[in-house]
């Protein structure tokens, strides 16, 4: 069969020479120090994003800058807070669970599919209604009290 | 003059460019439609996209260079919004800004940085497409800073897509160039 072995050989890579898996994803030298500087950045951002993040959790909801609430994030009864955005009504929930958008008037829901946060740092954004719902500490980040 | 001379008398152009026109719509096809896959997959969470059509972007970029590659990205785009329903919206905004931001970003380290290969400029691409999201919501939608305590960790998985995609685009583009042969 010389001439179906010489078609092959055509259009197919010999599998003896076809390189690793770690070849293609190994990256030159170059990459992996890039990669190293962005991991060593990243990581001292967040280790000091979440030194700051400390004390009482609570759920402060904002329309574009403007604040237009706060609340402990694990009160005595559930909490119903309809937020006013620019295309509509985004209703927030505080209960046990956490916080949640159970309401929004957006059309993608992503803002309602992202389900409860429970955690100091976490938020939860409408994009399309302006809303931000975040979970903050009682003791202020730096980055917030230079920007206030 | 008659009509056959006429015709005889309008620049041809060549199959090499005919092919390479063919060639780049092929890739904005196949990166729109990748696009558009990536909109209707369901979320990998908030902010959160894996960039397949990006992979494209690279191909175009080792194999036809930055303006194919930016005029790729940019045309996938608003290409891929006018199907999903997107266009002149606020997630179209964001989208066409942190292209641009990372398209330019990719371009720069492809031409500037020496022995960097397709994964390290997929890697800045990727982290450029993320911080760039960032402001552009911080600044035009949201505006509030509280915003950014989300970023470490969607910049970390930044980091694995963009990675992954870059390998993903150097071997594509390996097998390409061997069956071209």
């Amino acid at each position: 069969m010389p001439i179906r072995t010489t078609l092959t050989s055509m259009h197919e890579p010999d599998p003896s020479s076809t390189p690793s898996l770690w070849h293609w994803l190994k990256g030159t030298w170059v990459d992996r120090i890039l990669l190293l500087l962005t991991l060593i950045t990243i990581i001292m951002g967040w280790s000091w994003i979440q030194q700051n993040l400390s004390g009482t959790p609570m759920v402060h909801i904002y329309h574009g800058k403007s604040l237009l609430a706060i609340y402990p994030l694990h009160p005595d009864k559930p909490i119903h807070f309809q937020a006013k955005g620019d295309i509509g009504l985004s209703e927030i929930t505080i209960d046990s669970d956490g916080v949640r958008i159970t309401h929004s008037s957006c059309v993608s829901q992503r803002c309602v599919l992202s389900g409860h946060r429970h955690r100091i740092g976490d938020i939860l954004a409408c994009v399309p209604n302006r809303i931000l719902v975040s979970i903050q500490g009682t003791q202020k980040l730096a980055l917030d009290a230079v920007s206030e | 003059m008659t009509a056959s001379q006429e015709i005889t008398q309008i620049p041809r152009p060549s199959l090499a460019s005919l092919e390479k026109k063919a060639y780049w719509l092929g890739l904005l096809l196949l990166a729109s439609g990748l696009h558009v896959f990536e909109a209707l997959m369901p979320s990998f969470g908030p902010w959160f996209k894996l960039g397949l059509a990006n992979i494209i972007t690279l191909i175009a970029l080792q194999s036809m260079g930055a303006k194919a590659a930016a005029s790729l990205a940019i045309g996938r785009v608003v290409i891929g919004a006018f199907f999903i329903g997107t266009m002149f919206t606020p997630t179209f905004i964001i989208s066409l800004t942190a292209t641009l931001a990372s398209t330019s970003v990719m371009l720069i380290s492809w031409r500037f940085i020496p022995r960097i290969s397709l994964i390290g400029v997929s890697l800045l691409g990727a982290l450029a497409h993320m911080c760039s999201q960032f402001v552009v919501v911080e600044q035009l939608f949201i505006q509030q800073i509280a915003l950014y305590y989300l970023l470490p960790p969607l910049l970390v998985l930044s980091c694995a897509t963009g990675w992954l995609n870059g390998a993903l685009a150097t071997y594509i583009t390996a097998q390409l160039t061997i069956r071209s042969r």
